[in-house]
């Protein structure tokens, strides 16, 4: 279904209007219009295809049930983006927290203990999607961004990806501006170092 | 004498690699190798993450986060902003409104308090009540089956549904209707596909 002409003349914050008023084409104008920014970034952060698929889907339903909370004084954009960086993010700390657990119980005393505890990961087979991702985020450059923390990751993503300027940043990542500036400068750096061994 | 400048800061970085520059960084760009490779790395860095593309979702994306949204229904919210207007359009209309409310709250507040006080009242009534609705249920079924069978096409029906095999002819046919109902309502109900959506498009 596409979204009648006029609609994509408006504004976010038009088009979140009309959606309050019940047009599902201007449900379907925002999606159109944040999709591709939104699951490029989710999937740069966390960087599996199938799972940035649900977590953008996530962050999408949790959006657009809540149009009536979202204040139009503000960008459409820097509030979909922080939902969108919250949802990667809490996600990675829970996949953080089962890689340690995956490791044996922190209570097991002994080695054999620890090894018992431990689950036992077979050697994974790849996968025709696994195939098609390492294509997506084969290059130098989205294997660096993959290396970055983060925090870092989204910073320079939303900067440099997403051309937002660094007080939608500080906004959307809820962070101080010279927080941002700092994560941004340092990110650069490391990408500089990673990607350094390419031009020598 | 002027003092040679220091070495870039992430500010003067970030200043030229926007071109907003102040032209004693260019300067000292041309006489520091250091800050001029500097510059170069970062711009290499810049370049490379500015040409990296957006990734796309799969096609049913779109169609699986409007399952999932409820989108309200515009005649409600119509009916609900005409109503608020009209109540707040005079001062009139907000004191008939208002005196309205303090009526169905008041009695609403009376008819608490007067079911607290006549509680066996309301007991002894309820049973009545539920008595006669009984008695009146029995009369009503005692009268429609007398009725249905005095009907003359009653003993042909009965003759009819009476032998085993007519009676499960008849079950399957109305099981196969029911079956065919169902899926007419799954297709009415379905989302139109992307490819359909195209093809209707381009038609």
């Amino acid at each position: 279904m596409t979204a009648p002409q006029g609609i994509q003349a408006l504004t976010d914050q038009e088009v979140v209007a009309l959606a309050r008023s019940g047009s599902e084409a201007a449900y379907r104008e925002l999606l159109r219009r944040y999709e591709r920014p939104i699951f490029s970034l989710i999937f740069r952060m966390v960087r599996d295809r199938e799972l940035s698929e649900d977590l953008s889907q996530e962050t999408f339903v949790k959006a657009l049930n809540a149009l009536e909370s979202y204040r139009p004084e503000f960008k459409f954009s820097s509030w979909i983006f922080k939902i969108a960086n919250n949802t990667a993010i809490d996600h990675l700390r829970r996949r953080e927290l089962n890689t340690l657990s995956l490791e044996g119980s922190p209570h097991a005393a002994t080695p054999e203990a620890i090894e018992a505890t431990a689950l036992q990961i077979g050697a994974r087979q790849e996968t025709p999607l696994d195939t098609v991702e390492a294509k997506e985020l084969g290059g130098q450059i989205e294997a660096a961004i993959g290396a970055l923390r983060p925090e870092y990751r989204a910073c320079i993503l939303l900067r440099h990806v997403e051309g937002r300027p660094y007080e939608e940043i500080a906004e959307i990542l809820d962070l101080p501006l010279g927080t941002v500036k700092t994560y941004i400068h340092r990110a650069r750096n490391e990408l500089r170092e990673s990607l350094g061994h390419l031009r020598e | 004498m002027t003092r040679p400048r220091q070495h870039l800061t992430p500010d003067d970085i970030d200043a030229l690699l926007r071109d907003g520059a102040d032209p004693s960084l260019l300067g000292h760009m041309i006489d520091c190798a250091e800050c001029a490779l500097l510059m170069a790395q970062q711009r290499a860095v810049v370049a490379s993450l500015d040409a990296l593309p957006h990734f796309s979702p799969s096609e049913d994306f779109a169609d699986q986060v409007m399952f999932q949204v409820a989108v309200p229904d515009p005649f409600a919210m119509r009916s609900m902003a005409t109503a608020r207007r009209r109540v707040l359009e005079t001062g009139r209309s907000r004191a008939l409104a208002a005196s309205v409310a303090i009526m169905l709250v008041g009695a609403m507040a009376a008819s608490i308090i007067w079911t607290s006080l006549n509680r066996e009242l309301l007991t002894s009534a309820g049973t009545w009540l539920g008595g006669e609705a009984t008695q009146w249920f029995w009369v009503a079924v005692r009268g429609t089956f007398a009725n249905v069978t005095e009907q003359p096409w009653f003993d042909a029906a009965r003759r009819a549904f009476g032998a085993p095999v007519r009676l499960a002819a008849v079950s399957a046919c109305i099981m196969l209707l029911y079956a065919v109902g169902l899926m007419a309502l799954r297709r009415l109900m379905a989302f139109p596909s992307p490819t359909e959506g195209a093809a209707h498009a381009g038609a």
